[in-house]
């Protein structure tokens, strides 16, 4: 077998430098990633980001401007939606009202002309799956939003499916059914193995569905990779702080070194940067101890000093506000969990050391013009 | 002062404005409206129900009855098919002169019934703009299409305005949820979208269709008032009232009051079942 062949039967959906402007503003700029078969991917953005109009696009339900769509091998971008095969999760699961469950599951299988008998063997095993059998007389007015969300999730597996798109899939739920449901959805599409790309905004979300997660700000791509990927290593200043807090520091790379005042730091990944740069530290809350961990396994590097300023008791962990000792005063944020609180409490005003288990130096881009400098720096 | 009494009404739990309002209400509804109908049936009833019956079943109170139900019949057919390509076009699409066309199909309801009547006669009445290209034995005007076509004028915007809203609430991914499930736009709209508006289509209907039966002032015009051959129920009451033979007319308009109470009765309650989930 030749590895184009390979490459077409694992790989079920293919964006290719996908671009999109609703009249003079761009939506989406040069998109392009690949979800292999079985696999779930999560694009995660703010609103306005641009996700929902690749999913649209993907569907069929919206035009590209330039590039391709490719399912399964096959170039679908001047498909019609009805054409394409591939079921959405709608984020108001858009049921049919006026049919049952039952109805709402058969309707892909009707309307491709299936017997009777297989459309009912076909129901039957989606309404087992999604645990749907006291419902499938009701109609979709008296569910509760969990249900209707298998409904629509049993409908479109009806008939094969390219690809699942989930469409901010718990948007319309509260928080506690919200975490319930996305561990049975998650245990569903594995057991399932379909390929599947969900939207949402919310990070904790995207952390556990995805078996990746692509984050997407302003219609770019920032970063893809897996959830622990993005999030240990995030690849722009964007992806640090959308993906869960971070704290950020100017400085300098001198000598190999991060250097900023009278902090230095040896940088042991290879983060691409050069003697003279301008450069941002960034460390995630978590990764910040007051003083040196015992037994601790891990890399720790010494920041500076600092005084405690505020301490915030926030459930599962303490949240610690530190400046640090620097001309600046810049305040971080330190989470703390309960092990450390009790070991080691703290009182505002006390003075504490500042270390580091783990950071990221990212080139010091401002946000906006992020692409650009990013080219000349390739120069 | 005033502050005070409505204190103490309040405390003993009496409210006098309460059933003096809705005996206010009443009283002013009686002559207006209750008394006028009531007069009907009590008129109608006065020589016993034999002579009611000898009155509705004479051979021209039967004709303009019918007339006046096959008529209304076809103008609402035409109407509410009309009413729903019309709300399905406008509510798809947003293009340049959208909002004038709703205007224009909305005009025909604020137009006089019988300048409705008089402008049909000048395009269709023998020497109209193209009724004067008709030859004697096709012409429409003082025939019973001239009837149907006043009526579909005069009802013209009535289901499009109930069938419209609804169209328009309608969730959009509903549309699109079809179609990534492979159905076609007719597909989509014969399985999803009409089944939706079931509950306008038959208000719209009925709505067009009682304001048909009961045209009097573009119908009177362009019929002809021929008893027996184009005297709907309305121009009916009308003639035999001027006759002096107040019975006959009462007894059709019996009929008529009858079957507005009926109409309202399943718009006001069939409604929410027809859309009902």
């Amino acid at each position: 077998m030749n590895p184009e062949q390979t490459k077409n039967i694992t790989i079920a959906v293919s964006v290719e430098s996908i671009s999109k402007k609703f009249g003079e503003t761009v939506v989406l700029e040069d998109i392009n990633f690949e979800v292999v078969e079985g696999e779930t991917l999560v694009l995660l953005g703010a609103s306005g980001s641009g996700k929902t109009t690749i999913l649209r696009i993907i569907a069929g339900l919206e035009k590209p401007g330039s590039g391709r769509v490719i399912l399964h091998g096959k170039d679908v971008t001047n498909l019609p939606a009805r054409e394409r095969g591939v079921g959405v999760i709608f984020q108001s699961y858009a049921l049919f009202p006026k049919m049952n469950v039952e109805k709402n599951i058969g309707y892909g299988l009707r309307l491709r002309k299936k017997s009777k008998a297989e459309i009912e063997e076909i129901t039957d095993g989606l309404i087992k799956l999604t645990g749907l059998e006291e419902h499938r007389k009701k109609s979709p007015s008296q569910l509760s939003g969990g249900q209707q969300q298998r409904v629509a999730i049993a409908r479109a597996l009806a008939y094969n499916p390219e690809v699942l798109l989930f469409d901010e899939p718990f948007g319309a739920l509260d928080a506690q059914i919200r975490t319930r449901l996305r561990r049975e959805i998650r245990a569903l599409l594995k057991e399932i193995k379909v390929p599947s790309i969900f939207i949402t905004h919310d990070q904790e979300e995207a952390l556990e569905l995805g078996d990746r997660i692509a984050v997407l700000n302003e219609g770019r791509l920032e970063q893809i990779g897996t959830p622990y990927d993005v999030y240990n290593k995030p690849a722009t200043e964007y992806v640090a702080t959308f993906l869960g807090a971070a704290n950020l520091l100017l400085g300098i790379i001198n000598d190999g070194k991060f250097e900023a005042e009278d902090i230095f730091l040896k940088i042991e990944d290879d983060p691409k940067v050069r003697d003279g740069q301008s450069v941002k530290l960034v460390f995630r809350p978590e990764d910040v101890f007051l003083r040196k961990p015992e037994n601790l396994t891990q890399n720790y590097q010494q920041l500076t000093d600092g005084f405690v300023e505020e301490i915030n008791f926030v459930g599962a962990f303490e949240r610690v506000v530190v400046r640090l000792n620097i001309s600046t005063r810049q305040p971080i944020i330190v989470t703390r969990p309960k092990t450390e609180t009790t070991a080691f409490p703290l009182t505002v005003g006390q003075r504490v050391k500042v270390g580091l288990v783990r950071f990221r130096i990212l080139p010091n881009y401002t946000l906006a013009s992020e692409r650009a400098s990013r080219m000349v720096d390739t120069l | 002062m005033s502050a005070n009494l409505s204190g103490v009404r309040h405390t003993r739990g009496f409210d006098v404005i309460k059933p003096l309002s809705i005996a206010a209400l009443l009283l002013m509804m009686l002559p207006l409206v209750l008394l006028p109908i009531a007069s009907i049936f009590i008129f109608g009833m006065s020589k016993g129900l034999a002579s009611f019956w000898e009155s509705l079943t004479a051979p021209d109170a039967i004709f303009a009855l019918q007339l006046s139900f096959v008529t209304s019949f076809w103008a609402t057919v035409f109407n509410v098919v009309f009413g729903l390509f019309a709300a399905y076009v406008l509510s798809k699409y947003t293009f340049w002169g959208r909002n004038s066309i709703i205007v224009m199909i909305s005009i025909p309801t604020a137009i006089p019934t019988a300048v409705a009547g008089f402008a049909l006669l000048l395009l269709w009445g023998p020497y109209g703009l193209l009724g004067q290209y008709l030859s004697a034995d096709t012409q429409i005007m003082f025939t019973p299409y001239a009837i149907i076509l006043a009526n579909i004028f005069v009802t013209f915007p009535l289901a499009f305005g109930v069938i419209m809203p609804v169209l328009e609430t309608m969730s959009h991914s509903l549309e699109e949820a079809s179609a990534t499930m492979g159905a076609t736009r007719w597909q989509t709209f014969w399985h999803i979208t009409l089944p939706s508006l079931r509950g306008a289509i038959v208000g719209g209907a009925l709505l067009t269709f009682a304001r048909s039966v009961g045209e009097f002032g573009s119908t009177i015009l362009v019929s002809g008032n021929l008893a027996g051959r184009t005297q709907t129920a309305p121009l009916y009451i009308f003639a035999k009232f001027n006759e002096g033979q107040v019975e006959a007319a009462n007894a059709i308009a019996i009929v008529l009051a009858l079957f507005s109470f009926l109409i309202f009765s399943v718009l006001f309650f069939a409604r929410d079942w027809l859309e009902a989930d």
